[in-house]
């Protein structure tokens, strides 16, 4: 592990923080104690030149500390922001905020410090104390300058004496001696000392001065006396005892006498000395000191300040690194998961959902960061889902389109033509073979409302069925089927329209599919076919009658010539015959003509209760054991019929029920609303009808009973059609046959 | 790399931050020297330094000191001058006001060398302030051929600018003249 490795881990050691903090402490603390103990200290310690540029060094390498720290992480910042580096912006506000914070503050306390120190040092020169201490200063001065010049006086008296005596002869020296002890006296001095030049002569010294032995004025004195004609000193007294001892010395010429004071003879120098009391000397030199001492700090005013300032400005600036140091760890802990974050959203953002934020972090930043880790893996995995469902979904949708190609390359080829809507009627498929059958083109049709597409009077019937059928009009099965007549390219065409709903799976209706079946071609077939059936079946119902009318006729004729006399028996059996037959075909000729003629209905409200039971009442015990009744649910809604027509199709469904059914048996009438139409149904117990016959049933001329115009159903199916609703048929159960009618209730 | 760049910054400041030397507080005029016994005695006069902050400082007793530097160099024609040797002389003085005295000792490279008491500012001026005959250099061991030169600076304490950065006032360098060691080359 290298050093930067290990510096960045010990870096978020929360143990260096409050180490770091600690030392930083006992550096403030030092830097007090300093502070406190340099008042104790001499003026010039604290003012030492080599002090000052000490401390003037340290302040420089903090104030570059602290230029450094923060330019290098302005700069970096800068940087940053320039390269747009995601959330350099937010960083740098936050460092600044950090910083600011720490900075204005501290330098704002500096500066008015500052002002406070550097006014206090002044106002300590400016108070009234230095004149005092020049008096007191002044007073000890003048005292001494007293004692100096009583001593000079004292000395020259002296001397005007001394300068009589031959000091080459011994007797004189006697006489001197004997002279300053009396002169010491007189005087009340405590030394008197005589010298020729620098030469000692003789000296007297008061006993009382407490001065054990002579004091020795020294070379220079005398030098100074002999040549400036006086000298004063004050010097600490021999003996050790205190006090200050004030010495004057003064010179002067001896007088010539017969020994002494020849031409070029050395001056004599008289000294005088006081000694000047321990007590008295010690407040003169306190008075004198204290001055000093004064003007000491006086001069060294502005190291003085200088040093405070310095050492203010030390700490200041110690401050201020532990501040902005702190200032931009808080913000590098606050701002680096949030960066390590932005550049994970970028990196998310650009798709690399394996990238995974590495920040070590335990306060809700480092739940932010879990968070976000946990989300990028969910994101991951989910992607992972979302491409194999995705693979899955395009294989799915190949298939798909192959189908729907299947699906599309069938509808195009088969005969019918189908056309879908969606939900709302709007057609999104259609085949070719319905655009042929409704000779339309394609962009005729595509995209449009049923309504639109099909707005002529003709295929407006198309446009009915289908909206019919999306109000509900589909049956159980959710499948409506209609024929159609239209006119198309001046052409007659008969369609067979089935409608379907497609639904989902939770039964939502998807839209719908309309399958258009030509059946005009099936149709004239089946007419041609019914049409021969009916010639035959005619010429069976005619030939039926003519054949007895033959053979009464022929009868007749033989009768006749034989001239049998049972001719006129035989004439009225004959034209009886004859007359019933020809009845018959009568009969038979309105019963086709009324179905030819059969009238468009002409609806009108009715009691369906009314007429149902009306019916019903005519085949009472017409067949005994065979029960006929009728059931319909009361409050109907107004019903418009053609109640005639509808009477007629009821009697002829009760006719062929009764006829079908053998005692004991049961025929039903019942009649209810369902799904918007009026449902009737005519059912019976009888012996049903068989498979092969349904389809045909309703076709003119068709009879399963061997007997009849064959017309009874099909015209039930005419009246049906007429009032817009279908008819059909399907097995009772146990036994028999129902025949549904479904009528629009509007 | 950038620790490099770091330093260099750093360095330049320190230097720009530095207290730059105050001049034009006298000037060392007379510089002189005799070449005697093998030695190199200088002379000089400081003049327009012993002004009213020396003077005050020095009544206020507190030990006042100016240091002279003494540099001998080899005298280089073309190019700067080659140092051989410096000695600094100190000169301190004190004042006793209660005997109303001034004490001068004299240090050369902090060895004592003498010692001298005067009783007026006028003497404490000339003391301070003349250096007479002072045996600074030995020229033992040194060619002969050599042309030699002093150079003298004195450094008159220091004083503050802006309340804070200490300046050292100092005169600037005088030079001798040129000289040779006597005798057979």
């Amino acid at each position: 592990m290298d050093f930067r490795e290990r510096l960045r881990r010990h870096r978020k050691d929360n143990r260096l923080i409050v180490g770091g903090l600690a030392a930083l402490l006992a550096v403030f603390t030092g830097a007090f104690y300093l502070v406190q103990r340099s008042r104790e200290l001499p003026a010039f310690l604290v003012t030492n030149r080599v002090l000052l540029f000490v401390l003037w060094y340290v302040n420089v390498v903090l104030i570059l500390s602290v230029l450094f720290v923060l330019l290098r992480n302005l700069f970096k910042l800068l940087i940053e922001r320039r390269h747009r580096i995601l959330g350099s912006t937010f960083k740098f506000k936050l460092v600044a905020t950090y910083v600011g914070l720490s900075l204005i503050p501290v330098l704002l306390l500096f500066a008015i410090a500052t002002e406070l120190l550097r006014g206090s040092v002044d106002r300590w020169f400016n108070t009234p104390l230095k004149p005092v201490l020049a008096q007191g200063e002044a007073v000890a001065q003048a005292l001494y300058e007293r004692i100096e010049q009583d001593d000079l006086r004292d000395a020259e008296r002296a001397l005007a004496e001394v300068r009589w005596y031959d000091l080459k002869r011994p007797e004189e020296r006697l006489r001197l001696t004997r002279r300053l002890r009396e002169l010491l006296a007189e005087l009340k001095l405590d030394v008197l000392a005589v010298y020729e030049g620098t030469d000692f002569v003789h000296a007297v010294i008061n006993s009382e001065a407490g001065i054990p032995e002579l004091p020795e004025p020294g070379r220079d004195f005398l030098d100074e006396a002999a040549k400036k004609g006086r000298a004063v000193r004050r010097e600490e007294p021999p003996g050790g005892r205190g006090g200050r001892l004030v010495l004057a010395g003064v010179a002067g010429a001896p007088v010539p006498t017969a020994t002494a004071g020849e031409k070029g003879a050395a001056p004599l120098v008289v000294v005088a000395g006081t000694r000047i009391a321990p007590a008295l000397a010690g407040k003169g030199d306190a008075l004198i000191q204290g001055f000093q001492a004064f003007r000491q700090l006086e001069v060294q005013k502005d190291d003085l300040r200088a040093s405070y300032l310095l050492i203010f400005l030390m700490v200041t600036l110690l401050i201020l690194l532990a501040s902005s140091w702190v200032g931009l760890y808080l913000a590098r802990r606050v701002t680096v998961p949030i960066q390590a974050l932005a550049e994970g959203t970028r990196r998310i953002s650009i798709g690399d959902l394996g990238h995974r934020v590495d920040v070590d972090a335990d306060d809700e930043l480092g739940v932010l960061v879990h968070s976000f880790n946990r989300m990028t893996e969910e994101l991951e995995s989910n992607k992972e889902l979302l491409e194999r469902s995705n693979r899955e979904l395009q294989a799915t949708n190949q298939r798909l389109g192959g189908e729907r190609a299947l699906m599309a390359a069938v509808l195009e080829n088969v005969a019918a033509g189908v056309v879908s809507t969606d939900a709302v009627g709007r057609i999104f498929t259609c085949n070719g073979a319905a655009l042929n059958l409704l000779r339309q083109r394609e962009e005729e049709v595509l995209g449009r409302q049923v309504a639109e597409a099909w707005a002529d009077p003709e295929r407006r019937k198309l446009a009915v069925l289908l909206s019919g059928a999306r109000e509900g009009a589909e049956g159980a099965a959710g499948t409506a089927t209609q024929e159609l007549h239209l006119v198309l390219g001046g052409e007659w065409k008969t369609f067979e329209a089935k409608v379907t709903a497609m639904r989902g799976s939770d039964g939502a209706l998807l839209g719908r599919v309309l399958v258009l079946e030509d059946t005009t071609e099936l149709i004239k077939a089946q007419q041609l076919a019914a049409w021969r059936d009916a010639a035959r079946r005619i010429a069976h119902e005619i030939k039926n009658p003519l054949t007895p009318i033959r053979l009464a006729a022929e009868r007749l004729l033989q009768k006749n010539r034989l001239n049998d006399p049972r001719l006129s028996q035989a004439i009225e059996e004959a034209v009886d015959i004859i007359v019933r037959e020809v009845t018959i075909l009568q009969e038979m000729v309105d019963e086709f003509s009324r179905f030819a003629r059969m009238p468009r209905p002409r609806p009108a409200p009715v009691d369906l209760a009314r007429l149902v039971g009306e019916t019903v009442n005519l085949y009472q015990d017409l067949k005994p054991g065979v029960a006929v009744a009728g059931a319909v649910a009361p409050h109907l809604p107004g019903i418009q019929l053609d109640a005639e027509q509808i009477k007629r199709a009821l009697i002829n469904l009760l006719d062929n029920a009764v006829e079908a059914t053998d005692a004991p048996g049961s025929v039903t009438v019942a009649a209810q609303p369902i799904d918007g139409h009026l449902e009737i149904q005519v059912s019976d117990t009888g012996r049903g009808i068989p498979a092969e016959s349904k389809e045909k049933l309703f076709l003119p001329y068709f009879s399963t009973k061997g007997r009849g115009t064959g017309l009874g159903l099909a015209i039930v199916h005419r009246i049906v059609a007429d009032h817009h609703g279908s008819v059909r048929v399907e097995d009772n159960r146990p036994r028999g046959s129902v025949f549904t009618l479904e009528l629009p209730l509007e | 790399m950038r620790a490099t760049a770091a330093l260099l910054i750093s360095s330049s400041l320190i230097l720009l931050l530095s207290p730059a030397p105050a001049r034009a507080e006298g000037k060392i005029a007379g510089l002189e020297v005799a070449v005697e016994g093998g030695r190199v005695l200088a002379s000089l006069t400081l003049v327009d330094a012993f002004r009213h902050r020396l003077r005050e400082r020095v009544d206020s007793g507190l030990p006042t000191s100016i240091v002279y530097r003494f540099e001998l160099d080899k005298d280089r024609t073309h190019w700067w001058d080659r140092y051989l040797e410096e000695r600094t002389l100190e000169v301190v003085a004190m004042y006793d006001a209660v005997a109303r005295h001034y004490t001068v000792n004299y240090k050369l490279d902090g060895k004592l060398v003498d010692s001298r008491t005067v009783h007026d500012q006028q003497a404490l001026a000339e003391a301070m302030t003349r250096v007479q005959a002072l045996p600074i250099f030995s020229l033992a061991n040194l060619p002969r051929e050599w042309r030699l030169l002093v150079k003298a600076r004195a450094e008159l304490g220091s004083r503050t600018l802006l309340s804070i950065i200490p300046v050292a006032i100092t005169t600037d360098w005088a030079e001798s003249q040129k000289f040779r060691i006597p005798g057979p080359p």
